[in-house]
């Protein structure tokens, strides 16, 4: 059903404005106990959500806080004209199949039976594999590699080689990171010169801070020969030289102070020993992309991208605290971890 | 006094009887003094382990918290499964004064790979350092908590003997011979006054 974009903006702006305010957010994280979190969660437009296992409350509910997510996505995805929407369905499918496919894999190198693999999916239909029973059923990794080999993932065959020399699964995991990073950036060509700025701003972004990430990991753990051009294949403002200065310096500061001020600002966070703060920031910055391009053009992909970006900040916003709750954390202690969208305020 | 037979043979019975007590009742005493001073060790351990650990255990905690809501619970759960060799530990039984309490002996622990994202890498790694003390504390405070629980019960039972058992026994030993000696009076008296009446009976 395809509207025409003016149609998708105005009500882009309109879904924007009924995504949970920071007043709610907060109210959500002060709830006492998870009861009294549904009881809060019951007054939004999330409504009411009945858990039946007390035991998976966290899980119950990040479950149904992707379900509404995607849903949302997939009310966008109907109502854009076709280029735009085929972009989005790559932008948000492919990021969760390739997740998923992780989540296989993980699944299948651990010896985890097939039912319990599908119930760590996330709820979307397949999107560039014909389907996820063959991958979920086979027998070992080799065979889904094999299963992947007529797909847009066959490049994580290549792997193959890295994977059975250390046992572990990272390079696939890698190589699924760098075939989404590439399709996107390949997708993206079909959008307007303007409309693409903000994707590539958001992508690069990401990667290279999951980069960074995985470099800082390395250099904690047992120095082994790595080919980082095999293990990073997919570098932006971060190059191989960097990533590489990060694993074999000793002073980790300094590397952070030599990178431009949008990466030293949220790696920085790393001083503080909680890495899981630089994920924060991430999702900060890829708050402000969208609002600060929301704020050149109100009326344009632009306002799109900010409804879905914001959409999914809440998820993970409502995913933590959920979480939080399940386990009795204070509201000081999770909030640090909530993103607040300059939208909200 | 029911069911008291107030005979020679019943008395020494009741002595027999009261000593093997009493001799019980010092090796409960021993016993007692010796878990007190087990119990007491253990708590001064526990003490300092606990505030030790009780700190790491926070840091621990923060990570661990932090990679939830970095990754979600099921993407931790889902990485989590990809950590190949467990934690396997054996629990075996060792005993003091007659206690029983579990010693755990640690198999293997587990490998943390790569695999994991560096959020729970962290926490994982931060959880494997103070896994071995974690464990030496539970088997301690098992340890600590069976003391106490037999310690309870023997000052209950040397309790029960000193104030209920031996007074009872001293009592039904003192009714004995009180009884005794009163028959061997009456014997005499009698004894005095047949042999009375035999002189009178001769003269």
């Amino acid at each position: 059903m395809n509207l025409g974009l003016d149609y998708v903006v105005i009500r882009s702006h309109a879904l924007i404005s009924n995504l949970l305010t920071i007043q709610q957010i907060n109210d959500l994280a002060d709830s006492k106990n998870v009861e009294e979190f549904l009881e809060q969660l019951s007054k939004t437009p999330y409504g009411r959500i009945e858990i039946n296992d007390a035991g998976t409350v966290a899980i119950t509910l990040e479950k149904v806080f992707y379900e509404k997510f995607v849903e949302r996505v997939l009310k966008i995805i109907d109502l854009t004209p076709q280029k735009i929407g085929d972009f989005l369905k790559s932008y948000y499918y492919l990021r969760f199949e390739t997740l998923n496919l992780k989540r296989i894999i993980r699944g299948k190198f651990s010896g985890q039976k097939p039912d319990e693999i599908f119930y760590t999916l996330i709820p979307i239909n397949p999107y560039l594999i014909p389907n996820y029973e063959k991958l979920v059923n086979s027998v070992d990794i080799d065979e889904i590699l094999e299963h992947l080999k007529d797909t847009t993932y066959s490049d994580v065959n290549k792997q193959k080689k890295l994977f059975n020399q250390y046992n572990a699964i990272w390079p696939i995991e890698l190589a699924l990171n760098h075939i989404y990073a590439k399709t996107i950036f390949r997708n993206v060509q079909n959008l307007p010169e303007r409309d693409r700025r903000i994707i590539y701003k958001i992508v690069e972004y990401e990667t290279d801070i999951e980069n960074f990430l995985f470099a800082v990991k390395q250099s904690q753990e047992e120095k082994i020969d790595l080919n980082l051009e095999e293990v990073f294949p997919a570098t932006y403002n971060l190059s191989i030289e960097k990533l590489r200065e990060v694993i074999e310096s000793e002073n980790l500061k300094k590397v952070i102070e030599s990178l431009d001020e949008h990466y030293s600002k949220v790696l920085s966070l790393i001083y503080s020993g909680d890495v899981a703060l630089i994920r924060t920031g991430l999702r900060h910055y890829k708050c402000k992309i969208v609002s600060n391009a929301l704020a050149v053009n109100e009326f344009g992909f632009n306002a799109i991208m900010a409804y879905l970006i914001y959409s999914e900040i809440e998820k993970d916003n409502l995913v933590g605290i959920g979480w939080g709750k399940a386990q009795g954390i204070s509201s000081e202690d999770l909030m640090k971890y909530m993103v607040e969208c300059k939208k909200y305020s | 006094m029911s069911g008291v037979r107030p005979t020679k043979g019943y008395l020494m019975e009741m002595k027999r009887r009261i000593g093997f007590i009493e001799k019980g009742c010092e090796f409960l005493k021993l016993k007692r003094d010796h878990l007190a001073k087990e119990l007491s060790a253990s708590i001064d351990i526990l003490k300092g382990r606990r505030g030790l650990l009780l700190k790491n255990l926070k840091e621990a905690y923060d990570a661990l918290t932090a990679a939830y809501i970095s990754l979600g619970p099921i993407e931790v759960e889902s990485q989590a499964r990809s950590v190949q060799s467990a934690l396997q530990l054996e629990i075996l039984p060792l005993s003091v004064m007659g206690v029983r309490y579990p010693y755990v002996k640690i198999v293997s622990k587990p490998k943390i790979t790569s695999e994991l994202d560096i959020t729970l890498s962290n926490a994982s790694k931060k959880i494997y350092e103070i896994l071995e003390e974690l464990i030496q504390l539970a088997e301690f405070e098992a340890r600590a908590e069976r003391i106490a629980d037999e310690l309870g019960k023997t000052n209950r039972k040397v309790n029960a003997l000193e104030n209920t058992v031996i007074p009872s026994y001293n009592q039904i030993i003192k009714f004995i011979e009180s009884k005794l000696d009163e028959e061997s009076l009456e014997e005499l008296v009698r004894m005095k006054r047949i042999g009375g009446e035999r002189a009178s009976r001769r003269e």
